[in-house]
C-alpha cells in the first residue's frame, strides 16, 4: 500500500468515527430542503422551478461546508504533531497534502451525488446531456478542490482546532446567501446588485445552472474556468506554503 | 448564600464566554451577520407577500438564534471542565450545590439578554420600530430568556455526559434544520401546507411570535404562552437529567 492510500485511508477512517462522512451527505439534503421549502414560493425565479433553480448553490455550498471541515483536519494534524512525525519517515513532502485533498475530493463526489439525488426528488434535471453533465461534476470538483486547498493553508496555520472553522463559518454565510444562487440579483436592494452578480459563488452556480439546463455561454464558461483557476493557483500555492513550514 | 454563589458562576461563565471565540461568534457575530443577510435577500419578497417590514420576523428570529447557538457554544466547553477536574473541584467546596447549575443557567440568561440587546439595537438602526412605544422594547428583549433557560437544561444535560461533546455537535445540527423551519424569515403561510403545523408549533416560532406581536403591537399572550409551556417541558424533561449527570461528572474526577 503507497504512503497517499494508507494516509487517505487514515483520513477516511477518522471522519467514519467523527461522522464528517456523514456531515457530507446530510448537509447538502438539509440545505436543499430548507431553501426549497422555506423560501421556494416566497421568491420569484421567474421561467424556472426553484429545485432547479437552488440545486447548484446547495452543491456549492456543500463543497464549501468541506473546506470547513478540511480547515478543522489539518489544524488537528499540526497540533498533535503528527504532520512533524510524517515528516520523519521516507516519504514525499507533498504526500501528506495530496491524502488530504484526495479525501476531499471523495468527499466532494460524495456530497454532490446526495445533492442531486435529493433535488432529483423534487424535479431538478439535468437536461443539457452527458457532455454538460461531465462539465457540470467537473467544476464543481475544481471548485471544492480550490476551496479545499486554502482551508487546509488556513487551517495548517492556524492556532486552535475549533477556531479555523469559526473563522471560515461567516465568508461562506456571505458568499452563499448573498448570490445569485439563493435568489434572483433583483430580489436584493440595487446598491448590492454588483456584489452579488460578479462573486465567485453567483457566477460558478450560474455556469452550473446554464449547464443543468442545458445552455452555456462562453463568457459564463471562462469567467467560471478563470475564477476556479486563479483559486486553484492562489490556494494550491498558498497550502504548499504551509505544508513546508508545518 | 446560594444567590451570591450562583452570581459567583455566572460572572466566572460570563468572562470566560468573552474570550471564548465560539460563544462569541455564535451568540453575537453569527445572529448578527444573519441579520443582516437575510434582511438583504428576503426583504423585499417579504414586504411584497406580507406587505410587513421583514426586520419583525428577522430581528426575533436572530434574537433567538442567537441564544440557542450560544448555549450550545457555551454547552462545547463543558467536557472540556469536566476533564479537566473543574466540575469536580467545584463540588467538594463548601458551597451550595445547585449553585453551579443555577450559576450557568443565570450566565445563560444573562448572555442571552446581552445578545438581544445588540441585536434590537441593530435592528432599530435599520429600521425596526415599536409600536407600543419603547417601553416594549424591555419585554422585547427578555423574551428570549424563556426558550434559552429551556434549550440550556437540555444541552447541560447532554454536555456533561463521557459522549458530550459529539452529542452537542449533534444537537446542533439538529438546531440548523429549525433555523430553516421557523415564521421569522417567511410567513407560516408560504410553506407547504403538511409543514405548517410544525413551523408553528417548533421551540423557536412561539418565542418569535410573541417579539413580533410586542414589536408589531399584535397578539402576545398566546404566543407567549406557548413559549412558555415549551421552556417548561423542556426544563421539566432534562433537569432531573442535567442535576444527575452533573452529579455524575463531578464525582467522576473524585476516584
Amino acid at each position: 500500500m503507497s504512503a497517499l492510500v494508507a494516509l487517505t485511508l487514515r483520513t477516511m477512517s477518522g471522519t467514519l468515527r467523527d461522522a464528517d462522512l456523514l456531515f457530507a451527505v446530510l448537509a447538502p439534503v438539509g440545505c436543499f430542503l430548507g431553501f426549497t421549502l422555506a423560501l421556494g414560493n416566497l421568491i420569484d425565479t421567474g421561467g424556472i422551478t426553484y429545485p432547479q433553480y437552488v440545486l447548484p448553490v446547495v452543491v456549492v455550498q456543500a463543497m464549501l461546508f468541506g473546506a470547513m471541515t478540511t480547515a478543522d483536519r489539518a489544524a488537528r494534524d499540526r497540533l498533535s504533531g503528527f504532520g512533524v512525525r510524517l515528516r520523519t519517515l521516507p516519504i514525499s513532502a507533498m504526500v501528506p497534502l495530496a491524502a488530504r485533498m484526495l479525501y476531499c475530493l471523495i468527499r466532494a463526489v460524495i456530497a454532490l451525488a446526495a445533492g442531486v439525488v435529493v433535488a432529483s426528488i423534487f424535479g431538478f434535471r439535468m437536461v443539457g446531456g452527458l457532455g454538460c453533465a461531465v462539465l457540470f461534476v467537473l467544476i464543481v470538483l475544481a471548485f471544492a478542490m480550490a476551496v479545499c486547498l486554502g482551508a487546509d493553508a488556513l487551517g495548517s496555520r492556524i492556532g486552535s482546532v475549533e477556531s479555523s472553522s469559526q473563522v471560515l463559518l461567516l465568508p461562506q454565510l456571505v458568499l452563499v446567501l448573498l448570490s445569485t444562487g439563493i435568489a434572483p440579483a433583483e430580489s436584493f436592494p440595487a446598491w448590492l446588485g454588483p456584489f452579488v452578480r460578479y462573486q465567485p459563488v453567483s457566477q460558478v452556480t450560474e455556469t452550473l445552472r446554464g449547464l443543468a439546463a442545458g445552455h452555456i455561454t462562453a463568457v459564463g464558461l471562462a469567467v467560471t474556468t478563470a475564477w476556479c483557476v486563479t483559486l486553484l493557483a492562489v490556494f494550491g500555492s498558498l497550502a504548499l506554503r504551509m505544508q513546508r513550514r508545518a | 448564600m446560594m444567590i451570591r454563589q450562583s452570581a459567583l458562576e455566572a460572572g466566572r461563565l460570563l468572562r470566560r464566554w468573552r474570550r471564548d471565540p465560539i460563544v462569541a461568534v455564535q451568540a453575537l457575530l453569527f445572529p448578527t451577520f444573519l441579520l443582516v443577510i437575510y434582511k438583504l435577500l428576503v426583504g423585499k419578497a417579504v414586504l411584497a407577500v406580507t406587505g410587513n417590514d421583514s426586520l419583525y420576523g428577522l430581528v426575533p428570529m436572530c434574537a433567538v438564534v442567537g441564544a440557542i447557538f450560544g448555549t450550545l457554544g457555551a454547552g462545547l466547553a463543558l467536557p472540556a471542565e469536566r476533564e479537566s477536574g473543574l466540575l469536580t473541584r467545584l463540588w467538594v467546596l463548601p458551597i451550595h450545590r445547585a449553585s453551579p447549575l443555577t450559576g450557568r443557567l443565570l450566565a445563560e440568561a444573562t448572555r442571552t439578554i446581552a445578545s438581544a440587546v445588540v441585536l434590537t439595537t441593530f435592528g432599530v438602526a435599520l429600521g425596526l420600530r415599536f409600536a407600543g412605544g419603547w417601553q416594549a422594547a424591555v419585554p422585547f428583549v427578555l423574551v428570549p430568556v424563556l426558550i434559552s433557560v429551556g434549550v440550556a437544561t437540555a444541552v447541560i444535560a447532554i454536555a456533561v455526559r463521557a459522549d458530550g461533546r459529539a452529542m452537542v455537535t449533534w444537537l446542533g445540527a439538529g438546531c440548523v434544520v429549525l433555523l430553516f423551519f421557523n415564521t421569522g424569515v417567511a410567513p407560516a403561510e408560504v410553506f407547504p401546507s403538511w409543514l405548517q403545523p410544525a413551523v408553528r408549533l417548533q421551540p423557536m416560532s412561539p418565542t418569535i411570535e410573541a417579539m413580533r406581536g410586542l414589536a408589531e403591537g399584535g397578539p402576545v399572550l398566546w404566543p407567549l404562552l406557548q413559549a412558555t409551556v415549551w421552556a417548561g417541558v423542556l426544563v421539566a424533561v432534562f433537569a432531573p437529567t442535567a442535576v444527575r449527570g452533573y452529579r455524575a461528572a463531578a464525582e467522576a474526577g473524585c476516584q
